[in-house]
Parts: structure tokens; C-alpha cells; sequence
């Protein structure tokens, strides 16, 4: 008998007490996937893409607000809103270009903080008034609430060009000696629903500048992201990239940091013009990569971001303490060496002239 | 008329199936007494017939004196002779009125392969389907007589090599103490009678009706019980391995028996998470959902009009209800619950909006998983388990679920019966490493 | 009976649950650079004391530490029972307060806190109500459901690794043995080894065995640091409060369902803690169990548990609980010193004093 009312005492407190504290139900939660930060003034400016399942499809809305911080206007429309603002499904955190070159700093350490967003989001700055961007957004008749998410999935519409920049990520080159970031910028586009024109440096949570599309396609090859399948136009012919291998070698000569970057490619050629020999195209190639990466380096050295973390390369040579000077110090004084070689590793059906 | 067969005749008075006729047997007069129901009284008297001179028909009984043990052997079936002149009977073993079922194949659990005979009610029978499977002079049969009012035989099987001294005469005693206290009818009466605990939420008594699963549990060293008029091998004790490991995968080869056990574990487990897993991710976190899999949920919940924990309920309630009714059904009318069950769960209470379409799979999956644990016990201990998880889930999300397997296995580590604990993995003699 | 297989994962699992929340930002605090340094001397000295320990206890024949003491007298027990049952409670309240704010941090954000605790509390209470073999079971069958859980997650933590922020390898900075946090860090170092000074006659093990289970959570408090390191650079890594749990969210696995898989990695990590919980529970009953005789082990287990409960409620924030781990310092290394070397110690004098008799 005792054990009877103990298990039904158990029972009832149970039913009482589910449905507190932190039960909600999935369909009484709105899960914004992107959320979009601009500042005017001093106030927050968040606009909330939230997909929203609506007669056997999903659809997406923009709801937007203005407050001091982001969990009040978060809150905010919570309030406004039939459903409760859950932040947990967030994939994709998207800034304007003004408040990134005014630094993101403790949006992004807030981000971290309340655990809420995924420390897995992807961050991205937009190239155009956050206003303009929604709007397009919430018109576009095809916009399934995922849009912006897939074009970032690997699976889905990832390219080798777009940079995948998580914010933990930027929340690490807030306090890191030598990491920057690069993260993609972006547009509405005119054909399709967003253009991406290239990436944005950021540097300790500010932006400093941005690179081209072309110059991601580097920095993704070389923090290790595949290339593969990545088309690149020459003159006088086009080819696809099959394969990447890419060695470094770091070296200190009297306090001036020498670094050396070999690099083999592996392609297939794709068209030709004017029936160019294989040692052309290879020639070709080899001077567009260079220049390209010489230019990627110059425009780096320029604003002392060092987004490959080139610093991290020279650990052994220098000691931490002096690491922290990095980026003024001994950066803009850096040497790099290119060692580029491509191999025509098939030319598709049709046989190319030797020599 | 002497005063003995007055006496008995006072004993059965009212049973209409009690004779006692003057016969003449080798040219004496004697009263046969017996139970008409249990005796076949033309064909014994026939074979009477045949003897030449009475003392040898008496060399085959057995002499009874008092009225008791006459009484108790008539309720045994047994033919009593009793001449005229004399005080006192003689009991006979007679041809008896068949009231056994043949051997036949397992109804209750299914054997792919091997042997599908099946345990039987008759007692005799049965030990003797053990001893022809298991020749052996190791195997030692104890027989008792049980019960206060109503006697029943029960007998001991155990292989004396391998049995663990501790665990059998922890058995011998609780039956001796038991002996004459109560009725054994049941499987329950049994717990009373070896002193188990009455709640226990795992079946520390195991049960088979296949003879050799029994053997193997006697070659393993656990003693196997049986009660007659009780078709069914009671093993003792009832381990955590008799829900996953059957004796019969090892007609399989080795590698496929070791796959066919591991799905009986992830069975377990799934049965076990995955409605709790629902409440889960639904209520409490749903951020461990990947988006397009949270936004789909969300889309099949819309409209649900209560929270997750009493939709699940709700369903939960009528699978279980669905499970009961096809067993009290019976078989010409199962497919007819099948068919309404299968109506509900599959269309209706979604269209209606009442529950979600994805928990409509969640209770498949788990109904199917749950049908894989080995025994039908033992899967209502895991269908029973199976809502503390439910509960804690809605409290505390996915640390509720995990909590809820603590909570299980230190319940599980807890059993000990006869001094063996429920996850003993190796019952051999002397080792008592368990694991 | 010869457990030691059980007692070996009993080890590792308590240790595992240890070492990943709290531990990983005590060493990041406490020293800049090569930080493994600061954890391979813990470790060393965390060997020595259990050999000693051990060494100490197999001259006692099994006997538990309780019997060892009150054989060699009051005073004994008085030095060093008394201070050993009080810290088993303070590290109860610690565990169990600070496990619930984490929870509560990490991911129950809305419940509150007397429930967390409730719940943790509960549960180690019943399971240390059970026998002794009965707790060191669960710990084995729950190594076989989350085990391999944790090594998964363990081993794709090294996703987003970047090998160059090993470098520099050494240091000659040892200023971080004066540190209050590389103090804390014993925290994880001290606790978890006390226990098989209790356990016999009930269990008994082989101590080659034991050193297997000593070996092989070496590599947990390695990864424990520096995986964070390697993932965020030191200067990151130094300003979150769970290193590890930062780096294990930022592993991305599209292949899974699930998608937050931290979280499963951590409450796995919980249960642990909750056998830990229990187990020191169960040694603290022992001890009460050994000065008041006539309680019976249940009630004082109910008692223990509810005394904690209160005293978990009166500590307000985390600031507070992170103090309790300052207060607790001086008795943590005179426990975790001299209960090994007094075990040794005495076992040395039996010893010598045996052969002189005999």
C-alpha cells in the first residue's frame, strides 16, 4: 500500500511538473535561421528569417526589431509574436558592411556566451543595407527557409570560392596573435537570389577590407578546404582543378620571416583557344596562381591581417610572447617564396598538341 | 460391507464420478474403488482378469491401512482392490482416462531453428523430455510434494557438476520451509514460495517452454523448476542474458549469431530511448535536431493541440491496449484488431490532427524493437521501463533520458536472486565474476 | 572476489567525468604555454600517491581504511578519518552544486536549480543506498552504453585541431605551481582515488590491474587541455569557463541526425558524475556509519543526501561555488598526502613489527 502511494505521489508530482522550465513544444517555437545585425546609432537593428511550416510548406518570413542589445529584441518579439523566438536553430549570422568595419566584437563574444546560437553558425557580411537584403528575402516566391543555409552546405551549394567561416572562428581571431578570418560577402543578387563577390578580412573583430571571390578560391585551398572541381578560365583555355597538394616551409633570416609555399595542382583541361600546347596552358596557369597569391599577399600585408595564419607557421621561431607582435612586427615584413606546379593530369577525349 | 470402504465411501460423498463395485476377480469377491474420471474401469477390470490367483494382483500394489493415504491415492488416480474379509486395500495403478495433451510444438515461442517441441502439462512428461535430451548421470531429478490443500508435484532439475552449491540449497531450503504453507498454482505462488521479492519489475524467475533452452540452463548450472500441470520450464534465477542470448543461436553460425544478439540489444535500447527520445527533442531540446528534420516535426505537430508527453501517452496507452487485445482475442478474430489498430494508427489520428505522424513511426519503431527481446516477460519489463523514460524526458530533455538509463541499470545491478545478481553473464561453477 | 575489471572502469569513468568540465580551464589558467608540463606533474604525482596507496593497502589484507585506522587506535581516527569524511562532503557539495550550475549553463537554462539538483542528488543517493557491488555493476553496464558514446565524440574532437599551436613545446615557466587554479586542478587529480581504500573485503582487486585503469586515463587529461588549445590557440582557449565543451561545439558532422552532439557527449559525461556522486556518498555513510553505529546505512544516506541538498541551496552563484574549491584546497592535499602515506606508513610498521614477533 505504501509503495502504491509513493509511486502514484511520484506520478502526480511528475504530470505537474512536466510542462515547466524549459518545455516547449517544437511547433510552439519559431526557429529563425538566419539573423541578420545592423547598428543605427547606438541601437541593434535584427531581422529574423524564420521558416514557417504553412499548409504543407514551408515558408519564410522576416520579422525585424531595434533595441540596446540583441536578447532584448530578441525578446521583444517573442512578445510580439504567437509563438516564443527560440534562437537554437540559428545556421547563419549575417552583419552589414558599416557595423563589421566598426567591429563585431561583442556581438560575437555575446553570441558565444549564451550558448543559444550553435558556436557552429556561419558568419557572413552583407555588401548592401540589411533592409533591402530581408525584403528581398521575404518576396522571393521560392525562399524555403533554408535558402541562405544551403548556399553555404557542402551538400548542397557550396562552392570553393564562398569562405565557410563559423563564428567560433571569429570569436578565436578576436584574441589570436596570428589567425584572421575571411569571411563571405555578400549581395542580392540580380539572376539569382544572392551574389557573392568576394570575402571580407576580418581582423580582432573588425573588418578591414574584403578580397575577391578568386582570392578566397586561395585561402580555402590553403586552410585545407577542397578545391576540387573548381573551374578556372586562362586565355587560352579553361580547366578544372582535380587534385591539390601544398607544402610550407617557414624560416627566420635576422628577424625577417621567409616563407616558402609549394603548391602542385592537378587539373583536366575543359576548352581550349587557338590550340595551345600543354607546356602553354601549364605556364599559364602557373602565372595566374602566382600573381594571384602575390596580390592576395600584398593586399594582407597592407592592413596586417594575416587571414592564412602564416603566424602560426613561425611558432617554433618565435617566441609567444613575441608573437603577439606579429601582425604589425613581423608580418608586413614577410617574404614569400612561390613554388607553383601544375600537371595535366588528362585533357579529356581529345588529344592536345605535345610541347 | 466393513467399516473401511464405509469410511471411504463417507470421504467422496457427492461425487457422482466415486465408484465401488463388487467384482469378482480369480474368484473372489472384492470391491474395486476408484474415480471414473481419472480411471478406464473396463480396461483395467479386463486386465485383472487375466491374473490366476488374487495374492498376485496383490504383489503389485501397495498396501493401505488408513483412510487417509487411501483417499490421497484415489485422488491420484489410483484403483483401490479391497476384498471383503479383510481390513484394508490395495492400491493399483490402473489404466488411467488420458487427460494429457500429446507433445506438441511450442504455441508461445518461436524456434527457427531446431527443435520446436514443446513442454507439456504433465510433469512426468517433461522431466522426462529433459533426461532424453540429456543423458547424463549429473542430472539429478528431487521431487516434492507441495501445497496445503491441494497437493502438487514440483521437481528439482540441476546437473550436479555444475550447479552452484549456494544457489541450490538456498532453493532446497526455501521449499522445504515452504512445504505445507500455501497453494502453488501460479508462477507468482512461486516467488512466494523461494522467498522472491513480490515487486520486482524483472522476472527473476525465467520461464521457457522449449526443452532445450531448459537444458542448456541446467548445463549452465541454474536449476530448473517444474510444477505440474504447468507447461512451462521455471529457470532460476532469471539472469539479464536470458532477454538477449537464446540457446537456439547457436544453430547459427558464429558470426551471424553475434549479429542476431546485437540486434536484440540495440532492440532493447531502442525500445527502451526512442519514445522518450520523441519527448525529447520535441518539448525540451529541439536544438539537437538538425534544422530541416526540426522544421518537418514542427510541421507534422502543427495543429496538435497538447503537449508532447500526453500525445505520446495517449498513444502509448492505445499500442498497449492494441497488444492486450490481440492476446485475449481469440485467433479467428485477431486480424480484425490488427486491421482497426492498423486503421487508427496509420491514417486517422493523423488526418484528425490528434497526434503527430512522426510519432506514429516513433511507436512502430519501438513496438518492433520491443518485439525482439526474448521472451514475452521480458518484454513488458522494457515496455514498463520504457515510461520512466518518458517521464524524466519531459522533465529534463535528453538528461532525463540518460538519467532514466541510470536509474535502469542501477535497478538492474540491484537484483540479486539466491545470491546471484540479475547480470551475471557467467554462470559456470566456483567463477562468480559477473559483468 | 577479484573485481578488478570493474574497479578498473569505476576508475576511468569517474576520472572521464572529472577531468572535462572544469579541469582543462584550471590548466589553461595556470599556465600560458606547454602546458603539459603542468598536467604530467599532476600526473606523476597522482601515480605516486596511488602506488603508495595501493603499496600501503596490500599490507592490510582485505581491510578497508576505516578497519586499518581504528585498529591502530583513537587517535588515528581522529587525525585522519574525521578530516578524510569531511572532505568526501565538502567534494559532494562542490560536485554537486557545481555540476548542476553547469548543466544549467550548458543546457537546461530555464530549469532551475533545485530541480537539477534534485534530480543529481536523488538518484546518487539511490544508487548509493544499494551495495557496495551493486554501484561498481551500474558503473560497468553504464561503461557499455555511454562508453563508446564519449570515445566517439573524443576522437572527432580533434576536427578543427591545428597542430601548430603545440608549438612552443617547452617552458620554463613554472610560476604556475603557485597558482590557485593549477591548485584547483587537484581537484580532478585528488578525488577520484580514495575509493579503493574502501571497497575491501567487499571487492577485491589485483593492483597491476588497477594500474591499467591508472594508465589508461593519461590520455584524457592530455586531450582535456589540449584539444581546446589546439582548436582555439591559447589566448582563446583562456577566456571560456568549459574549454572542452567550447572546442566539442564547434565539431560539425553533416552525416548525423543529430546536431548538437555535445550534448550527448556531456550528459553522458553527468552520469558519470552522478556515480561518482554516489560513490563518495557511499564512503561518506561509511565513515558516519563507523562513528554512529546505529544508524541505519539507508537513513544515513537519506540524511547525508538531504544535508547536502540544503546546504547546495544556500550557495547563491557560481562565484561562490568556485570559492568553496579555494576553500577546500589545504584539506584536498592533506587528504589526498596523508591518507596514502599514513596507510603505507603503518602497513610498514605492521610488517616490521610481524617479523620481529614472528
Amino acid at each position: 500500500m505504501k509503495r502504491y502511494l509513493l509511486l502514484i505521489l511520484l506520478l502526480t508530482s511528475m504530470f505537474i511538473l512536466s510542462g515547466c522550465w524549459d518545455n516547449k513544444d517544437i511547433n510552439h517555437r519559431v526557429m529563425p535561421v538566419v539573423l541578420g545585425v545592423t547598428q543605427q546609432d547606438e541601437n541593434y537593428e535584427v531581422y529574423l528569417q524564420i521558416p514557417q511550416p504553412a499548409g504543407g510548406q514551408i515558408e519564410s518570413i522576416v520579422v525585424s526589431g531595434t533595441g540596446k542589445t540583441v536578447n532584448e529584441i530578441i525578446d521583444h518579439i517573442s512578445a510580439n509574436m504567437e509563438r516564443s523566438v527560440d534562437l537554437l536553430h540559428v545556421k547563419v549570422i549575417v552583419v552589414d558592411r558599416e557595423l563589421a568595419e566598426k567591429g563585431v566584437k561583442d556581438l560575437i563574444s555575446g553570441f558565444i556566451r549564451s550558448r543559444d546560437i550553435s558556436s557552429k553558425a556561419l558568419f557572413a557580411v552583407i555588401d548592401q543595407d540589411l533592409s533591402t537584403f530581408f525584403g528581398a528575402m521575404s518576396s522571393e516566391p521560392k525562399a524555403e527557409g533554408t535558402i541562405l543555409l544551403d548556399f553555404f552546405e557542402k551538400s548542397a551549394g557550396w562552392d570553393p570560392q564562398i569562405a565557410l567561416t563559423r563564428i567560433w572562428e571569429v570569436y578565436r581571431s578576436i584574441y589570436s596573435y596570428t589567425n584572421d578570418v575571411a569571411v563571405p560577402l555578400m549581395k542580392l543578387g540580380k539572376t539569382t537570389l544572392v551574389e557573392h563577390t568576394g570575402s571580407a578580412v576580418i581582423k580582432n573583430g573588425v573588418m578591414m577590407g574584403d578580397i575577391s571571390a578568386n582570392k578566397t578560391l586561395l585561402y580555402n585551398a590553403f586552410n585545407g578546404e577542397s578545391t576540387l572541381g573548381k573551374i578556372e578560365v586562362l586565355d587560352d583555355a579553361s580547366v578544372m582543378i582535380l587534385g591539390e597538394k601544398m607544402k610550407f616551409k617557414s624560416k627566420l633570416e635576422e628577424d625577417i620571416p621567409v616563407f616558402s609555399l609549394f603548391l602542385k595542382l592537378k587539373v583536366t583541361i575543359l576548352e581550349t583557344i587557338n590550340d595551345p600546347s600543354e607546356n602553354e596552358i601549364k605556364k599559364e596557369l602557373e602565372k595566374l596562381l602566382t600573381e594571384r597569391y602575390q596580390s592576395l599577399f600584398e593586399q594582407m600585408k597592407e592592413s596586417e591581417s594575416d587571414i592564412l595564419g602564416i603566424g602560426q607557421y613561425f611558432r617554433r621561431e618565435i617566441p609567444r610572447d613575441q608573437l603577439k607582435e606579429w601582425r604589425s612586427v613581423y608580418f608586413p615584413e614577410l617574404k614569400v617564396d612561390f613554388n607553383i606546379e601544375i600537371d595535366i593530369q588528362n585533357t579529356g577525349n581529345l588529344k592536345i598538341r605535345k610541347g | 460391507m466393513n467399516s473401511f470402504i464405509g469410511k471411504i465411501k463417507d470421504a467422496f460423498q457427492g461425487n457422482d464420478d466415486f465408484f465401488c463395485k463388487k467384482q469378482i476377480i480369480c474368484g473372489e469377491s472384492v470391491f474395486v474403488i476408484g474415480l471414473d474420471s481419472l480411471v478406464e474401469l473396463d480396461k483395467t477390470l479386463g486386465e485383472l482378469k487375466e491374473y490366476k490367483v488374487i495374492e498376485e494382483i496383490e504383489q503389485h500394489g501397495e498396501e493401505l491401512a488408513d483412510i487417509e493415504t487411501a483417499e490421497a491415492s484415489l485422488l491420484e488416480g489410483k484403483l483401490l482392490l479391497a476384498r471383503t474379509n479383510k481390513d484394508l486395500a490395495i492400491s493399483l495403478v490402473p489404466a488411467p482416462v488420458s487427460l494429457n495433451r500429446s507433445i506438441e510444438s511450442s504455441s508461445n515461442e518461436n524456434v527457427v531453428l531446431g527443435s520446436p517441441i514443446s513442454f507439456n502439462e504433465d510433469i512426468k512428461l517433461n522431466i522426462g523430455l529433459v533426461r532424453k535430451n540429456m543423458k547424463s548421470q549429473h542430472l539429478k531429478v528431487k521431487t516434492y510434494e507441495m501445497g496445503k490443500q491441494y497437493k502438487k508435484e514440483i521437481a528439482l532439475l540441476y546437473n550436479q557438476e555444475m550447479v552452484h552449491s549456494e544457489l541450490l540449497s538456498k532453493i532446497q531450503d526455501q521449499i522445504a520451509k515452504f512445504m505445507n504453507q500455501a497453494e502453488l498454482e501460479c508462477i507468482q505462488d512461486a516467488y512466494k514460495m523461494l522467498g522472491l521479492k513480490k515487486w520486482s519489475f524483472v522476472t527473476q524467475i525465467n520461464t521457457t517452454e522449449i526443452p532445450d533452452e531448459a537444458l542448456r540452463a541446467i548445463g549452465k548450472g541454474r536449476v530448473v523448476l517444474f510444477i505440474d500441470r504447468l507447461s512451462l520450464a521455471l529457470i532460476l534465477p532469471g539472469v539479464l542474458r536470458d532477454m538477449i542470448f537464446l540457446y537456439n543461436d547457436h544453430n547459427y553460425p558464429y558470426p551471424l549469431m553475434l549479429s542476431v544478439r546485437l540486434l536484440r540489444i540495440m532492440g532493447i535500447l531502442l525500445a527502451l530511448i526512442i519514445p522518450g527520445l520523441y519527448v525529447a527533442l520535441v518539448a525540451v531540446n529541439p536544438e539537437v535536431l538538425r534544422i530541416e528534420i526540426a522544421l518537418s516535426v514542427a510541421q507534422s505537430r502543427e495543429g496538435v493541440p497538447y503537449p508532447a508527453i500526453i500525445e505520446i501517452l495517449i498513444m502509448l496507452l492505445i499500442l498497449e491496449l492494441i497488444l492486450e487485445a490481440s492476446i485475449r482475442l481469440p485467433s479467428s478474430i485477431g486480424p480484425t484488431i490488427t486491421m482497426v489498430g492498423g486503421i487508427i494508427l496509420g491514417q486517422a489520428v493523423v488526418e484528425a490532427k490528434l497526434v503527430s505522424n512522426l510519432l506514429i513511426i516513433i511507436l512502430a519503431a519501438a513496438t518492433i524493437a520491443n518485439s525482439t527481446i526474448v521472451g514475452f516477460q521480458n518484454s513488458i519489463s522494457i515496455r514498463i521501463f520504457k515510461y520512466l523514460i518518458v517521464f524524466l524526458a519531459s522533465l529534463y530533455g535528453i538528461l532525463g533520458i540518460l538519467v532514466g538509463l541510470f536509474i535502469i541499470c542501477t535497478y538492474l545491478a540491484s537484483i540479486e536472486t539466491f545470491g546471484i545478481p540479475y547480470l551475471y553473464f557467467n554462470l559456470n561453477k566456483g567463477e562468480k565474476s559477473s559483468g | 572476489m577479484d573485481k578488478s575489471w570493474q574497479i578498473v572502469v569505476m576508475y576511468i569513468l569517474t576520472h572521464l567525468g572529472l577531468l572535462f568540465f572544469l579541469y582543462p580551464a584550471n590548466i589553461i589558467e595556470s599556465s600560458s604555454e606547454a602546458q603539459w608540463i603542468p598536467i604530467v606533474i599532476g600526473v606523476i604525482l597522482h601515480f605516486v600517491i596511488v602506488l603508495i596507496y595501493l603499496k600501503g593497502l596490500s599490507y592490510f589484507k582485505n581491510k578497508n581504511i576505516i578497519d586499518i585506522y581504528s585498529s591502530f587506535g583513537k587517535l588515528w581516527t581522529i587525525l585522519l578519518l574525521i578530516p578524510t569524511g569531511l572532505y568526501l562532503l565538502m567534494i559532494n557539495i562542490i560536485m554537486v552544486r557545481a555540476y548542476s550550475e553547469i548543466i544549467n549553463i550548458i543546457f537546461l537554462t530555464k530549469t532551475p536549480l533545485w530541480a537539477v539538483m534534485l534530480l543529481i542528488l536523488s538518484i546518487s543517493c539511490y544508487l548509493s543506498m544499494q551495495e557496495l557491488s551493486a554501484i561498481f555493476k551500474t558503473g560497468f553496464l553504464l561503461s557499455f552504453l555511454f562508453l563508446p558514446l564519449v570515445l566517439f565524440v573524443i576522437a572527432i574532437s580533434f576536427q578543427n585541431v591545428d597542430w601548430r599551436y603545440v608549438i612552443p613545446i617547452w617552458s620554463s615557466d613554472f610560476s604556475f605551481i603557485k597558482k590557485q587554479s593549477y591548485l584547483n586542478s587537484y581537484f580532478a587529480i585528488g578525488g577520484g582515488f580514495l575509493f579503493l581504500g574502501f571497497i575491501q573485503p567487499v571487492l577485491s582487486f589485483r593492483n597491476t590491474r588497477i594500474l591499467i585503469g591508472l594508465a589508461a586515463i593519461v590520455p584524457a587529461y592530455l586531450l582535456s587541455v589540449y584539444v581546446p588549445v589546439l582548436t582555439f590557440g591559447q589566448a582563446t582557449a583562456e577566456t571560456f569557463i568549459f574549454p572542452y565543451v567550447a572546442a566539442v561545439d564547434g565539431i560539425n558532422i553533416s552525416w548525423l541526425m543529430f546536431d548538437r552532439i555535445t550534448m550527448f557527449f556531456l550528459l553522458c559525461l553527468i552520469t558519470f558524475i552522478m556515480l561518482f556522486i554516489a560513490l563518495v556518498l557511499w564512503k561518506t555513510v561509511r565513515i558516519t556509519k563507523y562513528y554512529i553505529p546505529i544508524l541505519s546505512e539507508k537513513w544515513a544516506a537519506i540524511g547525508l543526501a538531504f544535508f547536502i541538498y540544503c546546504i547546495c541551496l544556500r550557495i547563491p552563484n557560481w562565484s561562490d561555488a568556485e570559492r568553496l574549491f579555494q576553500i577546500n584546497t589545504p584539506l584536498r592535499f592533506y587528504v589526498i598526502l596523508f591518507v596514502p602515506l599514513s596507510i603505507f606508513g603503518l602497513g610498514l610498521w605492521k610488517k616490521r613489527k610481524e617479523g620481529v614477533n614472528g
